[in-house]
């Protein structure tokens, strides 16, 4: 097996004279999350079209657990789930019956869709037909269906878009469990939030070109500044103050501060993942 | 290196889930039960004799010379009249026929008919001179008057010279002398000659019963397909190991099978499946596969319920006109055999309607056959594109 499950060089396609994708390049590599940050029309869904063999690329090349689409396709999507955006269930089924009829595609006999449903929280609901479902339970459907033939390499295009608290929390809880199975996976969002609690690493897309693929907390430090703000309670207010992290008295003014009576709060100043992709982009992941 | 899975598990699945499908969704599910009915019932309500006479009325002629006519004349039932302003105020409607105890009688428009009287039809009238019979029998020229309705067709005009010839020639046994003494009348039927066989009203409307399943069948294909374009199922699946010819195949051999049933059904509540069953279920195996190429172009245009109706529409109006051209044997014009369910149509007429076996159909079933290819290969080309361009 290969080192990486994915393997992505110099990709490139355009829609007539707008390229979408340009020369992007990453690898992911088994029981990896890698979230695929940018905003709407930045290139995230081409490319992952691009990596389920849904779009020819224009260039590059593309290597799937050691396989390459041109010649061993159906060998690749025979390990892969794919998690769209859009909701494209068949409605006048039931969600035990999507299970089934998506497993045989995989030629999975016997597939076990009651335990498949109850750990997307739809055990009760299996014999129901989709249209009768929430947006929520769909999307947990839609997880479950990504699953059907337990994939060693996950796309999920927005996963969590939309979705209640609850909801989005079963799902985020889902895909760490895939990665800790051996998956690989390859998430594409633009909630920040979520790239930030799921990813072992972020790559930041927009305009067709990557510009950072690291792990979140490597940018944090690399763009963030080493300092934190303390809060301390005086006699007549609050008082207020950053202290830089490599400044030597820091260390005796942070001592004096836990030890007082009067301390509120630390906090660190690391920049956020939303505020990094402004900084390396020119623009925000909104819109 | 061999698939993961084989094309026949991939197909054999989509073709169950499409049939699942195509059994919940209610509208369609309902139109199409309700078409067959329909199309059953409309055919045993329709009238299986043919009317092969015409009811010729007569003034100025001996009874005698009526049973003469009688005898000669196929097809023609003289009805005598005790006077020519009779038969012509009822040729012209002004008056009506009624025939009882043997007589004809003519009552006024609008009043009281005889009782125990029957109707009787007269849209041509012969009204010969009083001295008919004496003047062809010494060979002198003599006038009839040959009274038609405004409706009656040239041919029958013509036709009712050539019986008072015919009449002339019974009553006297001589011949009515003719200006171009020594030229013969020579007939030459061009194909096949369908006088003393005529269709009758529900023989006529069998093909365009069949077809109208055929069409169903083509508007719940097109829309499934639509909405599985619509819905982008279809993208879902073809991230598994389905391709796009497994998906494409099972949509044609789903709506090939579910067409085939139906049509199938229906022909044996017609009972229109012998004397060549094998020979019928050809035809329409092969009408099913055209109609579900067609299927796919109309799915592949349509964007919803109302767009994907429009184009079925579209397609089904030029594929209808040879079922109702079939209602007329010998009326379809060379633009009408051109299109592709014209073989269709004509091989149904010609084996469920004149007996025509195997060697006599082999024509409509190569160009069946040559149409169901050419459709079913546009319809996947189409198709392919506009999944692809998803």
């Amino acid at each position: 097996m290969a080192d990486q499950a994915i393997e992505v060089s110099a990709l490139s396609y355009s829609y007539g004279d707008i390229k979408a994708v340009d020369g992007v390049s990453f690898s992911v590599a088994p029981g990896e999350i890698l979230g695929f940050l940018g905003p709407n029309g930045a290139g995230k869904s081409t490319t992952i079209k691009m990596l389920t063999g849904q779009l020819q690329p224009e260039s590059g090349s593309i290597r799937i657990l050691g396989m390459s689409h041109a010649d061993q396709r159906e060998h690749i999507q025979a390990k892969m789930g794919v998690c769209f955006e859009e909701k494209n269930l068949y409605e006048a089924m039931s969600g035990e019956e999507n299970l089934r009829f998506f497993a045989s595609l995989f030629g999975i006999k016997g597939v076990d869709t009651d335990q498949m449903l109850r750990r997307v929280g739809l055990g009760d609901r299996a014999g129901d037909r989709v249209a009768k479902y929430s947006k929520g339970m769909r999307q947990r459907l839609m997880m479950a269906r990504t699953l059907v033939n337990s994939p060693d390499v996950l796309f999920l295009d927005e996963p969590t878009d939309g979705l209640d608290p609850v909801s989005a929390k079963a799902i985020r809880m889902l895909i760490q469990q895939e990665a800790e199975r051996g998956a690989a996976v390859l998430l594409t969002t633009h909630d920040m939030h979520e790239a930030d609690e799921l990813s072992d690493r972020v790559a930041f897309i927009s305009e067709g070109r990557l510009h950072a693929v690291d792990a979140p907390e490597n940018l944090k430090l690399q763009f963030g500044e080493r300092s934190v703000k303390v809060r301390v309670r005086t006699g007549d207010g609050v008082d207020e103050r950053a202290i830089a992290l490599d400044d030597s008295s820091a260390a005796d003014f942070l001592k004096s501060a836990v030890e007082s009576d009067g301390l509120m709060t630390i906090h660190t100043e690391e920049a956020t993942l939303e505020a990094i992709f402004i900084e390396m982009t020119g623009r925000g992941l909104e819109g | 290196m061999s698939r993961p899975v084989s094309h026949a598990t991939v197909i054999a699945a989509i073709v169950r889930k499409d049939l699942a499908e195509y059994g919940r969704d209610r509208l369609w599910t309902f139109l199409t039960v309700l078409v067959i009915i329909v199309v059953v019932a409309l055919f045993w309500i329709l009238p299986d004799d043919v009317e092969e006479s015409i009811n010729a009325g007569i003034s100025g002629l001996e009874p005698t010379a009526l049973v003469t006519l009688d005898e000669s004349e196929e097809g023609v039932l003289p009805i005598s009249f005790e006077s020519e302003q009779d038969l012509r105020s009822v040729v012209a409607g002004d008056a009506q026929a009624w025939s009882t105890g043997g007589r004809t009688l003519v009552v006024a428009e609008g009043a009281e008919p005889p009782p125990g009287g029957e109707r009787v039809d007269v849209s041509i009238g012969l009204a010969f001179p009083p001295d008919f019979v004496e003047a062809t029998s010494a060979g002198r020229a003599t006038d009839v008057t040959v009274y038609v309705d405004g409706a009656v067709p040239d041919e029958i005009e013509n036709a009712m010279a050539s019986l008072v010839r015919e009449i002339a020639f019974g009553v006297t046994g001589e011949p009515l002398p003719v200006a171009n003494d020594g030229v013969g009348e020579t007939f030459v039927v061009l194909g096949e000659d369908r006088a003393g066989n005529q269709v009758s009203a529900r023989e006529g409307f069998r093909p365009i019963f069949v077809f109208l399943i055929l069409m169903m069948e083509m508007f719940v294909m097109a829309s499934l397909i639509a909405k599985e374009i619509q819905d982008r199922t279809v993208t879902a699946v073809l991230v598994t190991p389905a391709t796009v010819g497994d998906v494409l195949a099972a949509k044609g051999i789903a709506g090939a099978l579910s067409g085939l049933v139906q049509a199938v059904i229906v022909l044996l509540a017609i009972n229109s499946l012998s004397p060549q069953p094998l020979l019928i279920l050809t035809l329409m195996l092969l009408g099913s596969v055209m109609i579900s190429g067609t299927a796919m172009l109309a799915g592949s245009s349509g964007k919803d319920f109302m767009s994907t109706l429009f184009y079925g529409m579209a397609y089904m109006v030029p594929l209808l006109i040879p079922a109702f051209a079939a209602l007329f044997p010998g009326t379809a014009s060379g633009w009408v055999r051109a299109l592709p369910s014209f073989p269709l149509v004509q091989g149904l007429v010609d084996v469920t309607t004149y007996g025509a076996g195997w060697s006599e159909t082999m024509g409509e079933l190569s160009a069946l056959l040559a149409w169901c290819v050419g459709l079913f290969a546009l319809g996947f080309v189409v198709l392919r594109r506009k999944v692809e361009s998803l």
